[in-house]
């Protein structure tokens, strides 16, 4: 079985710092995202159990990629394909997927595209269903659970109020909810043996794109601003009788969802 | 030159630091004072990342990269003391992960088969054993004798203030240890090799520590106790040199994680003064804090550079030693050693005041990182005065050196 998990480096959102209500991207270090980290996880997951199973990690983004790219090699990618070209610059998600499928036809026969529901720092969750429709793949969204027979598919995707069982065949594109897994750390020999897995650049016209179908250019959306949500305490004060204002204080958190999830 | 981790060492850097902040700092307070141990569990899972074999070769059941196993260990070490405040289980692990850095150079193909894939596995404890109750920084006079006898020696004597003793009896494991092998002469009548804990006629004792409660501390008493000598280090009456070179390697790694838990700590105050308010404004606007924060942020930006270049060094040199006199590598790390823990106590002594009253309390893990950073100004392969001797033995000369007895100005 061949596997693809897309992955994308986004800023550590624990590192940014806000200035004026704007997020200070520069210099913060760029890590994968954590649902992206449980859609390769996922993948590694299902090649440990499917012999003869190849995971490729799929990437587009800048010259940070090269050495970022060794974690999802280390934590158990087979090997990985850059999308690194100036032109990229820029893409929103349609010029992403637009690139993300080129490569994955070329990539050859795939039976599984993993994505996370969305990225943890734009988090539009819009890359993968279009990819799926580019590919014109079956698409399984929010899933929480993903089991795989033969041709067979079977995922739990979880709807908020309810979880919602779904079976299609392979090939299928999935993208994953973090409760899926726990990823895993890498340990210091898959490193170590990272280094040596193959890496493959690929520019967009490797892929066969014009300069007008991705990156600044062929994006349809325009980011007008970036701004951090100002957060006001809500500053309740409950006085009187210790018991009472306990159970006011509780029902309060309750109905904040705060308590009793 | 190149002040860069590599693409690996980064991500290892990460790994560690992902582990320590998920496994060990929510059990840091319990490992300090309430099981006075480092869980099974725990190594288990340092063991399974790769931890014990940052140091040791794939072909003795480690992982280490090669011309790189300093550099990773200092990187290791720092992490876990980031995460474990106590220093327990940072100093377990650079005992462990550090003197195989010896036994690979020096030790018998036999030992090395035998020790080095227990300690890779977490399965075994690895330590060192050269002070005795007459001291430690006095190591010519040292009176523990192994009398040779056919392929053995028969040890008997005495070693105090010794980490680990209990978790190499319990676990299995053992210390290098230096010897007089002919008590006639000096520091060149010693002998450095590995004794297993649980060889016949050993028993240990232990102290009650002021800190860093979850690794014993403790003495060993020999009698007739047979050591073979397939686990020699180097060879006979020799040991005191091979025994000299690990303090490097084990100096460095406490230095590691000294910077480590300053770090930690340092950051654990500028949080709190960020969002401390008094007086209408955070606690941090009063220069007294900012500048004390810049200051201990600056020295210790500066010894973590310096101990970079001296992990380095020691790769360096044992990729190729006409790269580095054991002179350059000495005075480099015992900076490092000599500083790097009073910069801990004084960064957690620092952070306890910012927090005014409840620093003094059990509230925040700066009281338990300061308890545990005073051993390493204290002790651990040389005090805070003994890396002043080094340091000035050559910078100075001759003339500074106090144990060569009276000296004549030149």
């Amino acid at each position: 079985m061949n596997i693809v998990v897309c992955l994308k480096q986004i800023p550590d959102l624990q590192q940014i710092r806000i200035k004026d209500r704007r997020p200070l991207l520069e210099g913060a270090p760029l890590i994968f995202g954590d649902m992206d980290k449980s859609a390769l996880e996922e993948a590694v997951r299902i090649k440990e159990k499917a012999k003869g199973t190849k995971v490729t990690a799929l990437a587009m983004g800048g010259a940070k990629l090269k050495d970022g790219i060794k974690e999802a090699l280390a934590i158990g990618a087979d090997e990985a394909v850059l999308l690194m070209d100036p032109p990229f610059a820029g893409s929103d998600t349609m010029g992403t997927a637009r690139a993300l499928a080129k490569a994955i036809e070329k990539l050859g026969e795939h039976d599984l595209i993993l994505c996370g529901e969305g990225s943890t720092d734009n988090y539009s969750g819009q890359v993968g269903p279009r990819l799926a429709e580019l590919l014109d793949l079956p698409q399984i969204t929010y899933v929480r659970e993903l089991e795989i027979e033969g041709n067979k598919l079977k995922a739990v995707r979880n709807m908020e109020e309810s979880f919602e069982v779904v079976e299609t065949e392979l090939p299928a594109l999935v993208t994953v909810a973090d409760e899926i897994n726990q990823p895993r750390l890498a340990s210091l020999r898959d490193i170590l043996k990272a280094a040596r897995k193959p890496v493959q650049e690929w520019t967009a016209a490797d892929l066969g794109l014009s300069e007008d179908e991705v990156g600044a250019k062929g994006s349809a959306i325009e980011t007008v601003s970036n701004l951090a949500p100002e957060q006001e305490r809500k500053q309740v004060v409950f006085k009187g009788d210790l018991d009472e204002v306990t159970e006011n204080l509780i029902n309060a958190l309750t109905k904040e969802g705060v308590l009793g999830r | 030159m190149e002040f860069r981790l590599t693409a690996e060492q980064e991500l290892w850097k990460n790994t560690v630091r992902e582990f320590a902040e998920r496994e060990l700092e929510p059990i840091a307070r319990k490992i300090d004072e309430e099981w006075e141990r480092i869980p099974d569990e725990i190594i288990r899972k340092m063991a399974d990342l790769g931890i014990f074999g940052v140091t040791i070769p794939e072909e003795y059941g480690g992982m280490a990269m090669p011309g790189e196993e300093m550099q990773y260990a200092v990187i290791t070490i720092h992490e876990l003391a980031r995460g474990e405040l106590s220093m327990s289980l940072p100093v377990y692990t650079l005992l462990c992960i550090g003197w195989p850095l010896l036994l690979v150079p020096y030790g018998t193909k036999e030992a090395k088969e035998e020790i080095l894939p227990k300690v890779a596995s977490g399965e075994w404890f690895l330590g060192i054993n050269t002070t005795e109750p007459g001291g430690g920084s006095d190591l010519a006079n040292i009176v523990t004798v192994g009398r040779s006898d056919g392929d053995k020696w028969i040890v008997n004597g005495e070693k105090a203030y010794i980490s680990g003793v209990r978790e190499a009896t319990e676990r299995g494991g053992g210390h290098l240890t230096l010897f007089k092998t002919d008590p006639t002469k000096g520091y060149k009548g010693t002998t450095f090799a590995y004794f297993p804990a649980d060889a016949p006629g050993t028993t240990y004792t232990t102290y009650r520590d002021m800190g860093r409660m979850g690794l014993s501390t403790g003495g060993f008493v020999y009698k007739n106790v047979e050591i073979p000598k397939k686990y020699i280090l180097g060879e006979e009456n020799k040991g005191f040199y091979v025994n000299m070179e690990g303090f490097n390697v084990a100096r460095a790694l406490v230095s590691a994680a000294c910077l480590g838990g300053a770090e930690k700590c340092l950051e654990i105050s500028r949080e709190y003064t960020k969002q401390r308010v008094l007086f209408g404004r955070p606690l941090v606007n009063f220069e007294a804090i900012s500048f004390e924060i810049a200051d201990d942020y600056a020295q210790l930006e500066l010894l973590k550079l310096m101990l970079q270049k001296g992990a380095w060094m020691i790769d360096q040199f044992y990729q190729d030693r006409s790269s580095f006199t054991k002179e350059e590598i000495n005075r480099t790390i015992s900076i490092c050693k000599a500083h790097a823990p009073m910069l801990a106590v004084e960064i957690a002594k620092h952070g306890m005041m910012y927090h005014g009253a409840s620093g003094y309390t059990k509230d925040t893990p700066l009281e338990m990182a300061l308890r545990g950073f005073m051993s390493y100004v204290v002790g651990a392969e040389g005090g805070y005065h003994i890396q002043k001797i080094i340091i000035a033995r050559d910078y100075i000369g001759e003339e500074a050196v106090p144990y060569r007895g009276t000296q004549k100005a030149h």
